[in-house]
């Protein structure tokens, strides 16, 4: 994991949001977080963080509608996207890829299974 | 996910569970509290935490809103959990035990509010990847068909018209065919009943797509030979379920096809290699009944024919190696063929020495006639024989055979290694007796033959033979060649 480039964790869930911060942090990452959609994407342009973790049910711009415009953005179209999604509906992770996503993982994650992605996504 | 009776009695066992561990959880902690560190004191504060909202929220009448935060609660306990298994749970074993019950408690509780198990999202999206065939004539349906199904892994190609999925479809191996039905031109019921007639395309499943109101349009092409069908705007899950089933049926049409053609090959190797030797009905026998292939065998009646080239074996002393094998081919070639015509078997070639039989192992209720009706054509391809033999420098030869008829066991003798299927008994004997005293151009039947025929054949005449090795005298009636074409 490059130590420099920090990933992103967008979720609006304060406890969820905290909890994932901790896993990710004892997992060697750094993180920086974002509540909403729209944040996120500030976030993005600003912070160049090496992967976002993204739940998809997000206030101000939802998890979709953000990925769909991450991609049309020059400046981030590059940084690699996994969606979260809160239920296990499929419609909602087909959507996620269709978005722009690059991988999904349902919660309540699978920690150890997030990892393989999260590292499968930043060394390619 | 909505509201079913049985989920609040769920609700009710997996709440309990979580409730009791948590008391248990805490009783512990304080236990111990003294001796951890701040990390994983924080951790079980936040477990603690979020089991007090948990609480909060369970006995209240659930909208839609409130089980997607309990869902947050649940996982959110799931990872301080499993953080604290990780450091405590070697040191702690009571601790271990208790947020190994938690763990799943929160599994059941994430099972039944949502009616999928953990993990089963894997397994519905990672189906084997196939090649698809989309046809439609709108592009942005080709476009958002193709973007779905490639991200499931599928290879897609599409069609803007019925020409165009035709021609794709004899260029590469499609496993499903996604096919619009309305369309300008060729429209999808002509390219489905188009690939239905196909000899090749047939198998491949084709799903058609059509608008809601169209049922009967639907119908229409389920008989014709449709396999599923969508209506328009399609529902993505939908449309990946009938992928993933289309292309099972089309691997499984694909394996049934390469076992078909596997026999296939066999059963010709089969009948190549031992067409050679054997005839067909022998070949199909074995082919039908492979444990016909098991030594041993029955006692039936057959007409048996041996036959000699007179002087053969002298005449081979004068004759260079490359001569004899010139001869002999084309003497047991010409031979082989009219004895198969005649539905003979043979049994085997002895240098120019040929075994046959009539009647194994099909019995027929001609076999001594047709072993005669073999003999005079075989004296008669003499002259065309002979022919050939003069006209390449070779001599001119004269065969003699032998018929008789009697008991004799038929099937397959010898060992596992080498084994064939051959004839053995007395009757063989005494039919290579009679050979012997036949001369060229001749066709000596035994009396048991003689008096198996339905037809009359001109008999030259009859005599008694001694034979050598058997104590009466055989009667042999004697047919010549001339007399018959």
């Amino acid at each position: 994991m490059d130590d420099l480039q920090p990933i992103l964790l967008v979720e609006d869930n304060e406890l969820n949001r905290e909890m994932l911060v901790r896993r990710l942090s004892r997992a060697g990452m750094e993180v920086i977080i974002a509540a909403d959609g729209r944040e996120a994407l500030d976030k993005m342009i600003e912070e160049q963080p090496t992967l976002v973790l993204m739940d998809m049910n997000l206030p101000v711009l939802d998890g979709w509608s953000a990925c769909r415009e991450a991609r049309k953005d020059e400046r981030i179209k590059h940084i690699p996207i996994i969606a979260l999604t809160a239920h296990a509906m499929e419609a909602d992770r087909l959507n996620a890829l269709e978005a722009g996503c690059d991988d999904y993982a349902t919660k309540p994650v699978d920690f150890p299974g997030l990892l393989i992605k999260i590292e499968k996504l930043t060394q390619s | 996910m909505s509201h079913t009776p049985t989920k609040h009695q769920g609700a009710a066992l997996w709440s309990d569970v979580i409730r009791r561990v948590i008391v248990e959880l805490r009783g512990l902690f304080s236990d111990i509290r003294s001796r951890l560190d701040e990390a994983a004191i924080d951790d079980m504060e936040h477990l603690l935490d979020a089991a007090q909202r948990l609480e909060c929220m369970l006995g209240v009448s659930q909208d839609s809103d409130a089980a997607h935060d309990m869902m947050n609660v649940l996982a959110a306990m799931r990872g301080y959990a499993e953080m604290l298994l990780e450091d405590l749970g070697p040191a702690h074993q009571p601790i271990a035990d208790a947020l190994k019950r938690l763990l799943s408690a929160i599994e059941t509780a994430h099972t039944e509010e949502t009616g999928i198990e953990p993990g089963a999202d894997q397994r519905t999206i990672a189906t084997d990847p196939g090649f698809i065939l989309a046809v439609d004539d709108l592009q942005e349906n080709r476009e958002l068909v193709a973007r779905y199904l490639s991200r499931s892994g599928h290879f897609v190609v599409t069609a803007a018209n019925g020409e165009e999925a035709l021609s794709t479809l004899g260029e590469s191996d499609v496993d499903v065919v996604l096919l619009d039905l309305v369309m300008p031109g060729m429209d999808g019921r002509e390219v489905l009943r188009r690939i239905k007639e196909h000899p090749e395309y047939r198998a491949t499943p084709v799903i058609v797509i059509s608008g809601r109101q169209d049922m009967d349009g639907i119908i229409e092409c389920i008989e014709a030979g449709a396999d599923d069908y969508l209506f328009k705007p399609f529902n993505p899950v939908l449309l990946q379920a009938r992928i993933k089933a289309g292309i099972e049926r089309k691997r499984w049409h694909d394996r049934e096809e390469q076992y078909r053609q596997q026999l296939e090959r066999n059963e010709k190797f089969i009948r190549a290699t031992f067409g050679r030797y054997l005839s067909d009905e022998i070949v199909t026998d074995i082919l039908e009944r492979p444990e016909g292939l098991e030594l041993g065998g029955d006692l039936r009646e057959v007409t048996i024919m041996m036959s000699d080239i007179r002087g053969f074996t002298t005449l081979s002393e004068r004759l260079a190696p490359a001569q004899v094998v010139t001869m002999l081919n084309r003497y047991l070639g010409k031979m082989t063929d009219i004895i198969l015509a005649h539905q003979g078997t043979i049994d085997e070639f002895i240098g120019d020495a040929i075994l046959a039989v009539f009647g194994a192992p099909q019995k027929r209720d001609d076999d001594a006639d047709r072993a005669v009706k073999c003999a005079l054509a075989m004296q008669a391809a003499m002259e065309e024989i002979n022919a050939e033999n003069v006209a390449d420098g070779l001599p001119a030869v004269a065969t003699g055979i032998a018929l008789n008829t009697g008991k004799v066991i038929a099937g397959n003798i010898g060992s596992e290694r080498r084994s064939k299927y051959g004839f053995v008994g007395h009757p063989m004997n005494v039919t290579s007796r009679i050979e012997d005293l036949s001369a060229g151009g001749e066709i000596l039947l035994s009396d048991s033959t003689f008096r198996k025929l339905s037809h009359r054949y001109p008999v030259c005449d009859t005599r008694e033979l001694k034979v050598k090795g058997i104590d009466e005298l055989v009667t042999v009636h004697r047919i010549e060649a001339a007399t018959d074409g």
